[in-house]
């Protein structure tokens, strides 16, 4: 039996028996290589799912939906290691109770799917631990390598000219599953630090903060990199600061639902060599 | 409509030689909202005062700016002066025109310039300062002292006789500190340990002293006049209550060959022990890492011979919380390790010495009796070198600093040597002098004088052995010849360095250091006993290379800091205070984690069915420090701080 068949079999199960109220996965999209998220309350409804190469969105950010997990019910997701490395994430932030989200989990290596065994967060902590190990390589992308041979000055215009694209449509922020404050620092106007037009200050402004914001909690599952119309290489950005909180503080995002958050947590032998 | 008054200051020449002030007043007299704007030769002057309250009742101000030296000098000399004029003190800001203008920069346009900046953006944050309350809170009456050498001592007994609770933690087994281990102390030769063991025992027996030795600090939380320490009580495996201090335990046991670190490795000690004969309190402990029994399983001979039965091989770690509203820091020094110096044949060979060990060899409670015995074969040396600034004022392999006491012991060290060694030669090597203090340049004078110690002015490059001797060569700068001297003995001068752990510890009463480990204080000069961190003082070595009487004027200076913060019911605390937004937070937790001080919480909003719908953070201003950096961390920005709020730091760099 395929893995679709098996998830798709298990999906049945769970929501005939009551087990969870819904399953988040993947149905077909506007062409065959497209997959959009799906969310099926009812057993009949399972067919619907799809799993196969194209599945690579995060569907982790739709559990934080306002109002989903209140009733204390289960929910169901299809997650890639780095959506389960998110569901640690929230539940550290308190935004999710690990306990009640059952995971459907799967990789893809090449155009062949596998699956990946467990149904709750904790059961996949060697998972997780090995893609730590193999972090530092992750990125191995030879734009990544052009940025970083670059002198400071470079690189500075490299991103002047990326970010003047930016339309400031924050598609990057409602793609991600971490951005869900219900009010996000640029939609604050008094003050308004985040200035709002798309000018090269206020895009510089927004990026850096997003940056910072997500620095030892982007999972770099690449949702925002994708969905930004204007292609602006965020996955980049996102892949150098992990590097940094990883170098500096051992720290690498969403290792188990109590890590503590890096820049809000301090400990004794932290690094301090940015104290001058 | 916002009337500000923007008050400029020369602070004599300090600001007036760089910054033209009075084209400053000028150009912030245009400003928007500007009603006064004068300069005056010192502002912080009585006349100075009084005319910044004559304007604000004349012109009715509903800010004051005065464009000065750094707030912390004056902002409270300022804003208590705003207050007498009816003018809420939080509505005073400074513009720092000194420290971080005039003072640093050398040309006279561009730092006028710059004053213009400074002061504009002031302005632009008081139009949005707000009325605030000062808070008051409850004061614990009992103080914590951490260290128990002669400051932690001082300091303890001088809020005791002021009748005040007091709580001395030593992590040793006994009192004392490195003044029990002296000999005799300069500049007045007297005995060292006749001075001291009264003081252990009279801050052992004070009904407002509670005594905990062989105890350590785990944590520090809380504030002024707050603070809620834990302590951890080590275990001495003797029970403190029934042991009667008889001592039979210590000669009966026969683990006997422990180099005794109270001797600094001179002389040997049990397994179960008191550092000295006078430890205060006289109850031994059992030292673990050398007890046969904990290595074999076998032995207990301490416990068959102790007729009270106070002896307890299962005793565990006790731990303890303590409310304190003050703590002393007095948790002294090292002698630096001399090995760097390969040079001078210290660790290797048995007569290269440190001053500590000298002070031990000629104590009467040492190894040795008092007698100046070299530790190879116990003969009597007749020929000893003393090597000053060994460590000291040497960037390349010590410490850079001067350790301030050296000079003086050396030349005390001579002088005792001289005194017990009749006929026995000794030779200084000194780099200078320095005997600043009351009867210090008498004192080595005499040393120099009455017991003819030889001053080199020179540094050693070598010593070596030869024919049983101590070959020492140096150079006699002052003749410009090299000097070559055959040693019985040689003594090193070694640097006052801070406690290894000085660091780490600081990070846990949550106070600064620098460089070298030594504590900071809050201003070199005018509060050299307050750490930056309110509430906490610091007295003796743990701070900077000290000698007794610095130690202890220090440890009594603090004492009254203490008691003047006792001596009210409540502290009144600034209104700083951060405050969350709880429609906009998400509540992820970051700042309760975040905050140094514990003072945010969970709180749970509810509906009218008492169901809860939203959990966020809550601020307890009476924990809040305003520190901001629960403010920094909120990603949805629902944290602002009372006085340096988001719209005022927002116009603050905006005015810039
Ligand atoms: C060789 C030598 C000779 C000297 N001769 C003289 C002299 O003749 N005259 C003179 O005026 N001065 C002399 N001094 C200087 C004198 O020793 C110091 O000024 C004095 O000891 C400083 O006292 P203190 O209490 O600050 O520190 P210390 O004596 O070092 O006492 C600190 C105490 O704190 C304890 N402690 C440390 N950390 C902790 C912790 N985390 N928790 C709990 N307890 C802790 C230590 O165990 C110790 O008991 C001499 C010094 C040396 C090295
Ligand atoms: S920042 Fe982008 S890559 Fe990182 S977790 Fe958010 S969406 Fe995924
Ligand atoms: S998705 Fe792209 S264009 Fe839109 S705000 Fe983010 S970076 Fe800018
Ligand atoms: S950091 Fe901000 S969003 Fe998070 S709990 Fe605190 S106040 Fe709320
Ligand atoms: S300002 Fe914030 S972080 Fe600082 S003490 Fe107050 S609540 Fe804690």
């Amino acid at each position: 039996m395929s893995i679709e068949e098996q998830y798709r079999t298990r999906a049945k199960e769970l929501l005939s028996g009551g087990a969870v109220k819904m399953v988040i996965g993947y149905g077909k999209g506007s062409n065959a290589s497209r997959r959009r998220p799906i969310f099926i309350s009812s057993a009949d409804d399972v067919e619907r799912l799809v799993l196969d190469d194209a599945c690579i969105t995060n569907l982790s950010g739709y559990l934080v939906s306002e109002g989903l997990l209140s009733d204390e019910k289960r929910v169901a997701v299809f997650l890639r290691p780095e959506g389960i490395r998110a569901i640690n994430i929230l539940a550290a932030e308190s935004q999710l109770d690990a306990d009640q989200i059952v995971i459907f989990g799967f990789d893809v290596a090449g155009n062949e799917v596998k699956a990946l065994k467990g149904i709750h967060v904790e059961e996949f902590s060697d998972v997780i631990t090995s893609i730590k190990e193999s972090a530092p390589e992750a990125a191995e992308e030879e734009l990544f390598e052009k940025i970083e041979k670059m002198s400071p000055q470079e690189r500075f215009s490299f991103w002047q000219e990326e970010f003047s694209k930016c339309i400031k449509c924050y598609a990057c922020r409602q793609a991600c599953p971490m951005c869900y404050c219900r009010r996000c620092i640029v939609d604050s106007n008094q003050p308004q630090w985040v200035n709002t037009s798309s000018h090269t200050l206020g895009n510089f402004e927004w990026n850096i903060v997003r940056a910072f914001h997500l620095s030892g909690r982007c999972v770099e599952c690449g949702n925002c990199d994708r969905a930004c119309p204007v292609n602006i290489p965020l996955r980049l950005i996102n892949h150098r600061m992990a590097e940094e909180v990883l170098g500096a503080f051992d720290h690498f995002a969403g290792t188990s639902k109590t890590q503590e958050p890096v820049l809000a947590s301090f400990k004794k032998d932290d690094s301090e060599t940015f104290i001058l | 409509m916002a009337k500000i008054g923007v008050f400029i200051c020369h602070c004599g020449e300090n600001i007036g030689a760089k910054v033209d002030c009075t084209k400053l007043a000028a150009a912030m007299g245009e400003h928007p909202g500007v009603a006064v704007s004068v300069e005056y030769k010192y502002f912080c002057s009585d006349p100075g005062q009084e005319s910044v309250k004559r304007a604000i009742r004349e012109n009715n101000l509903t800010g004051v700016v005065v464009a000065a030296c750094s707030p912390r000098m004056h902002e409270a000399t300022f804003r208590k002066a705003c207050a007498e004029a009816g003018l809420n003190p939080y509505l005073c800001e400074i513009a720092n025109i000194r420290e971080q203008c005039s003072w640093v920069h050398t040309d006279n346009d561009q730092a006028t310039e710059k004053a213009m900046d400074i002061t504009r953006s002031m302005v632009e944050k008081v139009k949005r300062n707000n009325k605030l309350q000062p808070i008051e809170v409850p004061v614990t009456r009992r103080a914590l002292v951490i260290g128990g050498g002669i400051a932690g001592i001082q300091a303890a007994l001088d809020i005791a006789n002021a009748g005040q609770d007091v709580v001395l933690v030593e992590r040793e087994p006994s009192l004392g500190g490195h003044m029990a281990q002296l000999s005799e102390t300069f500049p007045t030769l007297d005995c060292s340990q006749c001075i001291m063991t009264p003081r252990m025992v009279e801050a052992a027996q004070h009904p407002k002293i509670r005594l905990l030795t062989y105890a350590e600090i785990e944590s520090v939380d809380g504030y002024i006049g707050n603070f809620s320490v834990r302590v951890r009580m080590k275990s001495r495996y003797v029970d403190i209550d029934k042991c009667t201090g008889c001592g039979d335990c210590i000669t009966k046991c026969p683990a006997k060959k422990i180099s005794s670190e109270f001797d600094c490795g001179l002389g040997k000690r049990t397994a179960i022990y008191t550092p000295f004969a006078q430890s205060v309190p006289n109850i031994p402990v059992i030292d673990k890492a050398n007890c046969i029994y904990f290595k074999n399983g076998k032995c207990k001979i301490c416990a068959k011979t102790c007729q009270c039965d106070a002896i307890n091989f299962d005793m565990q770690d006790a731990f303890e919380d303590i409310e304190v509203g003050a703590i002393v820091v007095a948790t002294g020094f090292q002698v630096q390790n001399n090995t760097m110096y390969g040079e001078y044949g210290y660790g290797k060979y048995p007569d290269v010495i440190n001053g500590l060990q000298f002070e031990r060899l000629a104590s009467a409670s040492g190894p040795t009796a008092g007698k100046i015995l070299r530790p190879s074969d116990g003969v009597e040396p007749q020929t000893v070198v003393f090597i000053q600034c060994a460590g000291s004022r040497d960037p390349s392999k010590g410490v850079r600093y001067c350790s301030k006491i050296c000079c003086m012991y050396t030349a005390k060290h001579a002088m005792l040597y001289a005194h017990k060694v009749h006929g026995g030669k000794a030779h200084i090597f000194y780099m200078d002098i320095r005997a600043a203090g009351k009867g210090y340049d008498e004192f080595s004078r005499r040393a120099i004088e009455e017991d003819e110690a030889a001053y080199l002015r020179g540094r050693v490059s070598k010593v070596w052995q030869e024919n049983g001797k101590l070959m020492v060569r140096g150079v006699d700068t002052l003749l410009g010849r090299p000097v070559e001297i055959a040693a019985d003995m040689v003594v090193l001068a070694t640097a006052m360095i801070a406690q290894p752990d000085a660091k780490e510890f600081a990070k846990t009463i949550g106070i600064g250091y620098d460089e070298y480990g030594f504590y900071n204080e809050a201003h070199l000069k005018l509060r050299p006993v307050e750490s930056s961190t309110a509430g906490v003082f610091l007295a003796g070595a743990c701070q900077s290379p000290k000698d007794i009487p610095d130690s202890v004027a220090q440890a009594s200076a603090t004492a009254s800091k203490v008691l003047a913060l006792f001596s009210k019911d409540m502290l009144e605390r600034e209104p700083v205070v951060a405050t969350n937004n709880e429609a906009t937070c998400a509540g992820c937790w970051g700042c309760v984690l975040a905050c140094p001080y514990n003072a945010i919480e969970q709180k749970d909003i509810v509906d009218r069915s008492g169901r809860v719908i939203k959990r966020v953070a809550s601020v307890n201003p009476g924990l809040c420090q305003g520190c901001g950096t629960c403010v920094t961390f909120c990603r949805s920005n629902s944290l602002d701080l009372a006085g340096f709020t988001e719209r005022q730091i927002f116009a603050e760099v905006m005015g810039l």
